[in-house]
């Protein structure tokens, strides 16, 4: 039986909210992608899970809009332990202003090293699976706390500025 | 963002990718050095330095935590720590996903506990039937011989008992005193 607390999501559990200890795992398949496989071969990874693993998101995103892009950004945040998250619809964008991040806070309050990288790892895969949708999709801020912004094409943004995404700190 | 809610739907794609970049030595290194060596390192720190109470502490705070319902039963002694999964809720998270990007996901626990526990001193008995159903016992290094008889360890809560646990050994996939992933007799 899957979780109705989260029909939003593509995949479900029985549980409403994950386990915060897999933060430790995503953390430490980054560092071992990123020594192993360097910076391209780690966004190629992002790249492609984005179009393969989240495909069933970008069907729902390309359907319903920037109305699917919201609703499934709360149901999202409502099942990772930890989130403060607002989700704001606007006519041409949503924008996912994220107060705390989960997995920031949970991997600090391990006493883990954080991957300094970690928070692009939220533009390489989510870029990707806006652009699979149709929308393009923004990243500002980081190490704890940012805004990820998807919209239509004709809002008209300039490219991402890296700089503009925080190194994550331990 | 990758969450912690689908981690194991993102994690069996992951290995997938892995042995389609690297082979099978990259996704065996993966579970090594990135899971057991980093990932869980307070896992090897418990069962290190504790031993069997360490392995208590861990395994009943993390399975506690991604199986609410008890789809598990924790036995222990003095000279063995078993677990019997009756529903295990990373396989069954796939299993009801219909998620399949890699041959045998179950390969992934021997994956990384074989090597941490090699490390701490001890081996592994394990069958798993690929349907969220399996069993683990984990003795010191210097335990010899097969698998204990079932209910030996755990009693009635024995997975082998089960009426879904396969009756053909073909159907299982299985571990003799063992800690490498590729171990497994079929």
């Amino acid at each position: 039986m899957s979780n109705p607390a989260a029909p939003d999501l593509p995949y479900t559990d029985t549980k409403p909210q994950g386990s915060p200890d897999f933060y430790y795992g995503i953390n430490a398949t980054f560092r071992f992608m990123l020594q192993r496989l360097g910076m391209d071969g780690w966004r190629r990874y992002l790249e492609e899970m984005g179009r393969g693993y989240f495909a069933p998101v970008n069907r729902q995103w390309s359907q319903g809009g920037l109305t699917a892009v919201s609703r499934y950004w709360r149901a999202f945040f409502a099942a990772e332990p930890g989130a403060i998250v607002e989700v704001v619809e606007k006519p041409d964008r949503v924008e996912v202003r994220v107060h705390e991040c989960p997995a920031i806070k949970h991997l600090r309050a391990g006493g883990r090293e954080i991957v300094r990288e970690y928070c692009q790892h939220c533009y390489f895969l989510g870029s990707a699976r806006a652009e699979a949708a149709g929308l393009t999709m923004r990243l500002s801020g980081g190490s704890g706390s940012c805004c990820h912004t998807y919209a239509r094409p004709d809002a008209g943004f300039a490219l991402q500025d890296m700089a503009a995404i925080k190194e994550a700190r331990s | 963002m990758i969450g912690c809610y689908d981690f194991c739907g993102h994690y069996e794609w992951t290995f997938g990718w892995f042995e389609r970049v690297g082979g099978h030595a990259l996704v065996r290194d993966y579970w090594n050095e990135a899971i057991n060596h980093d990932s869980q390192r307070h896992a090897r720190d418990l069962i290190r330095n504790g031993g069997i109470p360490g392995m208590l502490k861990y395994w009943g705070h993390t399975l506690a935590e991604e199986s609410p319902s008890l789809g598990f039963n924790i036995s222990h002694r003095e000279d063995v720590f078993r677990i019997d999964f009756h529903d295990c809720p990373s396989r069954g998270f796939l299993l009801r996903n219909g998620l399949k990007n890699y041959g045998d996901y179950c390969d992934h626990c021997m994956g990384w506990t074989g090597p941490m526990l090699r490390e701490a001193g001890y081996v592994i008995d394990h069958e798993h039937n690929h349907r969220g159903q399996c069993w683990w016992e984990m003795r010191p290094a210097s335990a010899t011989g097969g698998h204990a008889a079932p209910g030996s360890v755990a009693g009635d809560k024995d997975i082998r008992f089960n009426p879904a646990w396969p009756k053909d050994p073909a159907k299982l996939d299985r571990y003799t005193k063992a800690n490498d992933p590729d171990d497994k007799m079929k």
